[in-house]
């Protein structure tokens, strides 16, 4: 069992028998009322840990979708006789046809742009709920039922809908837990750590994006519901601006970076407004939560459930970035990280591209090709335009005209997350791991382009993501193993060695299955002997039938891997051929000396 | 038309859309020191409109130093908040130094909660209740002072940017704050300084409209996203730009409520908003320009 394992274990055990116990030591409606308040809270504040803490998205209106799920279930129950249960369905349905529908226009908002038009949104809606006949305006809706499901079960005493609610909500933490466990937790996080490294591993941003905000949404929904059958009643003041903030701050104290920790903020949000009705200073709520929110964001980011986690780190004394002995590359059977099928190797080519910035012409009528599984280097003095070209394969930036094709099909028009689709890996001259994961999950994080489990068989953890996730993890170890990193796989990376790092980021690339993997510089920054296993790397990878194409300064490096040698100069191709053929032309000569030259004067 | 409706329309329009030109003008030029969009700015309003209610009318102050209490409350909290909550943050993804703003907002709403209660608090007019006619609209008095002190307000504004060291220095804060500091501008004072000037403005404001529309705790919401719809239009470069967006918005709001329902103003309101926000988010940018902004500038 891993620490993160023990801990979930530990968290959801203490949190069954606090909520198991808690009708036996707060008896009597009202206290058990503040329960279920908390419970049906909590499920909206695992959705708010979804959208803020792991898809970074300061959507903070969520009590938008509270109002349309309450007021759907409101008048689905008493207008029209529905059962509670399936009202709530449908209400949730609703909310996440309507938060799907808008998602996308709204989410390419972003940060503070985002934060006003999700509050925009919410006063929206209760403008609407106030002013349609069909709400019931300023009094609202009374007289909804008590909660049931299908007529079978009826759930009239208090203490019997304390346990639905929360039972609900521990759904929506399973949910929660499984999708921040899953390929999209890994995704999301890298996402936030480096935009660039996450789309060269083909990770689709938007898509996910979008599935948390509607999930973050549907949480909400089935929430609202939850206060409207304890509350037998709606009102646009319910669901108001408060409601939303609520969730935020409690959120936030609880902690944004764990599913845990928004259940908890749920309970403390509740928590203290009981204990400031008890002191007789409701007003203080307000003041308290905002200033327990700057407090928490100033000093611990990462919240209770953060302070908790690392409480629990020293006493049990597992630290993730405990020294690792990295074993040397072991004999790892080739197949068991590249796909079986090894007719897939890729023939680059790259046709007159050009690229200017401004009058600057950084890449300019620029022709070669690649053979498939060749090692092919691109050399040049600094400000040669290498870099530009490396951008332009893997669309980082755009073509200003010409063409790349990869295996005949034109990628030039593509964004980077498309091309590493297409199978092309690359790394970076600075290295780009995502630093709030471990080794082991940087590398699985490459694995983006295989992955097929839907985002229901994901939250629902249903056998065929739970079989992808663990295949995940098998090739993702031995592409680790390949680079002779076996060993590291729980430590975090900037607990590694620099020249372990570049390796980490190759085993990710690796994780791929690229067809063709690009290397910006990747002897930048290490020493003669990390260069030398570096060299040696590079020739198994390509021994593996991958097609590598590598930017590099270090010409010894060069001269000894490139089969083929492209030489730059100002934006043009100054040169090509075989190495030693390239290494012998004087212009060549001439650019690299007069280039000392200039600098030794 | 009816021109006496229409008018009757207009000019409270442009009275509390000069509220929103000032927040709108407040955003702009903080976000341009500081790099932070401050979504606490309109929380400034609200608290200069009750506490200077406060002082005039239940400490029994003369209604400058009212005036002037309220302001130096804006100023001291302004100042506050940049030196406690925001300098703290500065090297923290731009996502916690939104957040923490929206924490601050959080936290002015509940002092004035705590301090004031939930009634919402009045002040007389400063020179009396009385009332005018421009064309048969009937317009209180206090109008004319809500729209001097906001010319007045903008004219120094814009003058201290123009003509003084410290507007220099902001100016070339929010062409390049990196070159701003290498040539020497001591960025974390002059922050100071804006935040606190900000928050006296924005006190200053709130006192004036108060005898108009009243003074809550919960107001300060409304003036913070209708400002900040100012400052949208402006693109948070040019504060002339947010100043016509912000009595753009004080416009939309009044022609809304008369010519469409009361009711439904607030809906009016935000839906441009949200509109406009899609259009200039870039909902019709697609592909790699929007990909290629996203990555030189993460959370913004």
């Amino acid at each position: 069992m891993t620490t993160a394992q023990q801990k979930t274990a530990l968290a959801a055990l203490l949190g069954a028998t606090a909520v198991i116990a808690y009708p036996f030591l707060f008896p009597g409606d009202y206290l058990l009322g503040v329960g279920i308040t908390a419970g049906a809270l909590a499920t909206s504040t695992v959705g708010v840990v979804l959208l803020l803490g792991l898809a970074h998205q300061l959507a903070i209106g969520q009590a938008a979708f509270s109002i349309i799920g309450g007021y759907t279930t409101a008048i689905l129950c008493i207008d029209y006789g529905w059962d509670p249960f399936v009202a709530l369905v449908v209400g949730a349905a609703l909310t996440m046809l309507i938060a799907w529908a808008i998602a996308t226009p709204l989410l390419k908002l972003r940060g503070f742009v985002l934060v006003m038009a999700t509050l925009g949104l919410h006063l929206m809606l209760i403008v609407v709920a106030y002013q349609l006949p069909i709400t019931g305006g300023a009094i609202g809706l009374p007289g909804v039922p008590k909660f049931a499901i299908l007529g079978v079960m009826h759930f009239t005493g208090e203490t019997d809908y304390f346990y639905l609610v929360w039972a609900i909500a521990a759904v929506a933490i399973v949910i929660g837990l499984n999708i921040d466990h899953s390929a999209i937790g890994r995704a999301l996080r890298a996402l936030a750590a480096s935009e660039a490294a996450a789309a060269s591993v083909a990770v689709d941003i938007e898509r996910y994006k979008v599935q948390m905000f509607v999930i973050g949404a549907g949480m909400a929904s089935v929430s609202g519901s939850l206060i409207v059958h304890y509350l037998r009643a709606i009102d646009p003041t319910v669901f108001g601006f408060a409601f939303s903030l609520n969730l935020v701050t409690g959120t936030i104290v609880g902690g944004l970076l764990s599913i845990w920790g928004g259940a908890l903020g749920a309970v403390v949000i509740i928590g203290l407004r009981e204990v400031l009705r008890e002191l007789s200073l409701p007003l203080w709520e307000a003041m308290i939560m905002g200033g327990l929110t700057v407090v928490i964001l100033i000093a611990f980011p990462r919240g209770i459930a953060g302070f908790i986690g690392d409480l629990y780190d020293r006493l049990v004394g597992a630290r993730r970035d405990r020294r690792v002995d990295v074993t040397p590359p072991g004999a790892v059977p080739l197949a068991s990280f590249l796909a079986e099928d090894k007719d897939t190797a890729a023939m680059l080519e790259v046709a007159d591209a050009a690229r200017a910035f401004g009058s600057l012409r950084a890449v300019d009528g620029v022709s070669f090709a690649v053979a498939p599984r060749s090692i092919t280097a691109l050399i040049g003095p600094n400000g040669a335009g290498k870099t530009t070209l490396f951008n332009l394969i893997g669309g980082y930036q755009p073509l200003d005209s010409g063409a790349i094709r990869l295996g005949g099909r034109e990628i030039g028009a593509l964004l980077p997350k498309d091309v590493a689709m297409l199978g092309v890996g690359r790394t970076f001259q600075n290295i780009q791991l995502f630093d709030n994961m471990t080794v082991l999950e940087n590398v699985m994080c490459g694995r983006h382009r295989q992955l097929r489990a839907g985002i229901v068989e994901i939250c629902l953890r249903l056998p065929h993501a739970r079989a992808e996730e663990r295949e995940t993890r098998r090739r993702a170890e031995n592409a680790l193993a390949f680079v002779g990193l076996r060993g590291a796989e729980d430590m975090a990376p900037t607990a590694l060695s620099f020249g372990h790092q570049r390796m980490v980021e190759i085993a990710r690339a690796l994780a791929l299955e690229p067809r063709l993997l690009l290397m910006d510089e990747p002897a930048s920054g290490l020493n003669d002997t990390e260069t030398e296993q570096l060299a040696e790397l590079v020739l198994r990878i390509a021994a593996l039938g991958v097609t590598v194409l590598l930017v590099e300064h270090d010409m010894r490096l060069v001269m000894g891997l490139a089969d083929h040698v492209v030489v730059m100069d100002h934006g043009e191709k100054m040169a090509e051929g075989p190495s030693d053929v390239v290494r012998a032309d004087p212009r060549v000569i001439e650019a690299y000396l007069g280039r000392e030259h200039d600098s030794a004067a | 038309m009816n021109l006496t409706l229409f008018l009757q329309l207009l000019l409270p329009g442009i009275t509390t859309g000069c509220v929103y030109a000032l927040v709108a003008v407040g955003f702009v030029i903080c976000a341009n020191v500081s790099g932070v969009v401050n979504l606490a700015q309109g929380e400034f309003v609200m608290l200069g409109g009750m506490a200077a209610s406060w002082l005039a009318v239940t400490a029994g102050w003369p209604l400058v130093l009212a005036i002037l209490g309220a302001m130096l409350v804006g100023a001291a909290l302004g100042a506050l908040q940049e030196k406690l909550t925001l300098a703290p943050v500065r090297r923290a993804p731009p996502f916690i130094q939104v957040t923490t703003t929206v924490g601050v907002s959080i936290v002015l709403r509940g002092f004035a909660l705590v301090l004031f209660g939930t009634d919402p608090l009045s002040l007389p007019g400063f020179s009396g209740d009385g009332v005018f006619f421009v064309g048969g609209a009937v317009m209180p008095v206090q109008s004319l002072w809500v729209w001097g002190m906001t010319l007045a307000l903008l004219a120094a504004t814009f003058g201290v940017l123009r003509y003084t060291d410290i507007g220099r220095a902001v100016r070339a804060c929010s062409i390049n704050l990196q070159a701003a500091r290498l040539m020497g501008v001591d960025a974390e004072r002059l922050r100071v300084i804006v935040f606190a000037v900000s928050g006296a403005a924005g006190a200053l404001a709130g006192a004036v409209v108060t005898p108009i529309v009243l003074s809550s705790w919960d107001a300060g919401i409304s003036y913070g996203i209708k400002g900040f719809v100012g400052a949208i239009i402006g693109g948070f470069r040019s504060p002339l730009l947010a100043v016509a967006g912000g009595i753009g918005i004080g416009l939309v709001e009044a022609f809304g409520a008369g010519y469409i329902s009361s009711g439904w103003k607030d809906f009016i309101v935000y839906g441009v908003l949200l509109a406009y926000l899609l259009i200039r988010g870039g909902v019709f940018r697609v592909g790699r320009a929007a990909f290629a902004a996203a990555l030189a500038n993460p959370m913004r």
